[in-house]
């Protein structure tokens, strides 16, 4: 489904991205850990045709992103509170978003229905705008619309990071099913652990720009990620190394 | 602490990511503002000259006491529209070992670090020293300085207090600035009473008793430190960044259901304009700007040359206002957009369809202006095809080019933000345009006619044309797309 050939990205004489080869099958749910920094986000971007690659190109079904918009109708994503339109309510913008897919707002409401319980009473008919919710509300605006265009391709940067324990319980029994039973093709960074290695079947494992690790998920794997964090973490306090943090990571 | 405070906010100004780029703008607006002080000190410096023109019967220190409350009811109406509220981000220093009072102080203190605060100083200490110190003596002078001092300080605080309350209740603007009104109205339309007795009786026996001085300085203090009770009862974080806490609700407009995918797009841009404070000033000012005939047409001798520009402005000043910082509006949810099954040819034809709808109510709202004759309603129609065919174009051409986010929760007034070289460029072909095809064919045609019919037909030809620029314009933006999306992030 998505090929990525050669992938490089520099910011002030840095290499921040550097992918030589990477290939994702349809089908396949795929978790992305790293430190901060190491390039996590900014392949995601390059991945939506949002920042140019200094060389490389990323594939998807086969096309370049950069020059076609096929591949939108397709993906769907969520990086940031960037993502939202942030003066409109819940309703209107789920409202704005179907209606790019041709769903009448009759099935945005019954779509909506479905996902009571991961909303929990707090998105709508709250009388609010998406810029007034807490920031973990608003990843859930950014999740439900991501679901409500019903991708092949979904891709979410840090999922878990605001939201409350019910709610990363919920998200993840989601993504396990939109995997599982819809085939949906799904890309997920996170710093927990424990999330991505329940969630995902294949999981890589970035270090300042490179892809190091790429494991299929089984017992150990959990046990292998917390190892390597773990000495990373020792390193990092005994020498000190300058770590470049990634400019365009926004969390 | 106070010398604490000042570091951060000097560094919170040059470290802003914007300063560097907009050092050269805010070199302008310095300049603008040392003309403006130059001109006050001329006004100061002959102030006994326009007096003696204005009031030529009257004794010269009897006018000049008569204008000075005149002038702090003027200036306390402006200070509520223009003044802003000294923002020191207190947030991060909320739960630090850091007083209330002392970060109380420095806001209430900073507040007097206003351009508005030298006005009075500059235009009547000149008057003072040339005239009072030298007819009455130095006592009287001190006195008349320490008052007009002390007012200034008054009408600060009163107009930051006002401010303050307003934040918290929209109403409290509303009904200050009507009063104020109204208290003018009194003096000049209705005569019921005059401001000038009652500034007279006052600065008029401040020269016999200076004693009276006390009563400035006084009030300045009251208002000074209700200010800073004020702020300190209302020093927590839910009250500070208090919005509104009126529901939202979902609103629709099903006259743009019609239009589809690109009136959706329309809708979320009039709700981004109704929403935000920026934004809805620009909408605010074309809607001032439908008056802009009124201060020409009167004049009988004015050529349709004029009629030109002000057709232009009237229907098409959103255009230009709103269309100068295009997409930058939309700079929070740029990515979203982007990454979005919304392709760029729906997202300019959404535009188009925006400016064509607004223009299209600005040119039937002056639609009244035929009492100057049905000639001015035609040349405001051709100047609205103008508009609807070339300017949104040239608009979006430099939309194009524009890569620099805006704010949208900040007000319009002395917001510099946005403004770019982009924005000084892209006045020059709105402005020229019109006239490169007026002037040669009517010196050509030796009538009117002519240069009219050929900016018609221009404007229409842009109108039936607009699928080639959109196709134009959409190859233009894949080639800067990036550029745009980059600096759009960039806070």
């Amino acid at each position: 489904m998505i090929e990525i050939k050669d992938l490089k990205k520099v910011y002030n004489n840095i290499l921040v991205v550097n992918i030589p080869h990477l290939e994702i099958r349809k089908g396949e749910s795929i978790g992305l850990v790293g430190n901060n920094g190491a390039g996590k986000t900014t392949l995601f971007r390059m991945m939506l045709d949002l920042i140019r690659p200094e060389t490389g190109e990323v594939l998807s079904n086969g096309e370049n992103v950069a020059g076609h918009e096929n591949w939108k109708n397709y993906t769907a994503s969520y990086l940031d509170e960037g993502f939202l339109i942030d003066y409109l309510t819940p309703e209107e913008y789920f409202y704005f978003i179907g209606g790019l897919y041709q769903q009448s707002r009759a099935q945005v409401d019954e779509f909506l229905a479905g996902l009571s319980d991961f909303f929990n009473g707090e998105i709508l008919k709250r009388g609010k705008y998406i810029r007034d919710l807490s920031k973990g509300n608003q990843t859930k605006v950014g999740v439900a619309s991501c679901l409500l265009q019903h991708p092949e391709l979904l891709m979410l940067d840090e999922p878990f990071a605001n939201i409350d324990p019910t709610t990363q319980f919920r998200l993840k029994n989601m993504l396990k099913e939109i995997n599982k039973e819809q085939g949906v093709t799904t890309l997920v960074s996170s710093h927990d652990l424990n999330h991505v290695t329940d969630v995902c079947e294949r999981i890589l494992l970035m270090e300042k720009g490179r892809i190091i690790k790429d494991m299929a998920t089984n017992s150990s794997t959990l046990s292998e990620l917390e190892e390597y964090f773990a000495i990373g973490h020792k390193m990092e306090a005994v020498d000190s190394v300058k770590i470049n943090v990634d400019e365009e990571e926004n969390h | 602490m106070t010398s604490t405070f000042i570091k951060h906010e000097l560094k919170a100004f040059w470290r802003a990511r914007n300063t560097g780029k907009s050092i050269a703008v805010h070199i302008v607006m310095g300049l603008m503002i040392l003309y403006l002080l130059a001109c006050a000190l001329g006004i100061g410096f002959f102030m006994d000259r326009f007096l003696k023109q204005a009031f030529p019967k009257d004794d010269l220190v009897f006018s000049f006491c008569g204008i000075i409350l005149i002038y702090y009811l003027f200036e306390l109406l402006s200070r509520m529209q223009l003044q802003e509220l000294p923002t020191l981000r207190v947030q991060p220093y909320l739960q630090l070992a850091v007083t209330r009072n002392s970060l109380v102080r420095y806001l209430a203190f900073t507040a007097m670090l206003s351009f508005f605060n030298l006005w009075p100083l500059i235009l009547f200490i000149p008057f003072i020293l040339k005239v009072v110190a030298v007819k009455m003596g130095g006592v009287a002078a001190l006195v008349f300085i320490l008052s007009v001092i002390g007012f200034s300080i008054f009408n600060n605080y009163l107009a930051l207090y006002i401010k303050r309350k307003a934040s918290l209740n929209g109403w409290v603007f509303l009904v200050s600035s009507l009063c104020l009104i109204l208290i003018g109205m009194g003096d000049f339309k209705w005569h019921l009473y005059s401001i000038r007795n009652f500034s007279y009786l006052f600065f008029g026996h401040l020269a016999t008793q200076p004693l009276l001085v006390l009563v400035p300085i006084l009030l300045a203090i009251a208002m000074y430190y209700t200010n800073f009770l004020f702020l300190k009862q209302n020093l927590y974080l839910e009250e500070l960044t208090k919005h509104k806490t009126l529901r939202k609700s979902t609103t629709e407009f099903p006259l743009l259901d019609r239009f589809g995918n690109i009136g959706d797009l329309v809708a979320n841009e009039i709700k981004l304009i109704i929403r935000n404070k920026r934004p809805s000033s620009a909408l605010k000012v074309s809607l001032f700007f439908l008056f802009y005939g009124l201060i020409f047409y009167n004049n009988p001798k004015i050529g349709e040359y004029m009629k030109l520009l002000v057709g232009m402005f009237m229907t098409g000043i959103f255009i230009i206002s709103y269309g100068q910082y295009m997409y930058g509006w939309q700079a929070n949810h740029f990515d979203g957009i982007m990454v979005s099954k919304v392709s760029f040819t729906d997202f300019l034809k959404a535009k188009y369809l925006l400016f064509t709808l607004v223009s299209t109510a600005a040119f039937l709202l002056t639609l009244p202006y035929v009492y100057f004759g049905w000639r001015t309603v035609m040349i405001h129609f051709i100047m609205y095809l103008w508009n609807l065919g070339v300017n949104t174009t040239i608009v979006l051409f430099f939309a194009n080019r524009n890569s620099k986010r805006i704010d949208l929760s900040k007000g319009a007034a002395f917001n510099w933000e946005g403004v770019g070289v982009t924005q000084l460029l892209l006045s020059i072909p709105l402005m020229l345009a019109p006239y490169i095809i007026y002037i040669p064919l009517k010196l050509l045609a030796g009538n009117n006619n002519l240069p009219l019919v050929v900016i018609a037909l221009l404007g229409m030809i842009g109108i039936f044309t607009r699928g080639y620029w959109i196709k134009l314009l959409t190859a233009d933006f894949y080639n800067r797309k990036f550029k745009i999306a980059e600096g759009f992030r960039d806070k």
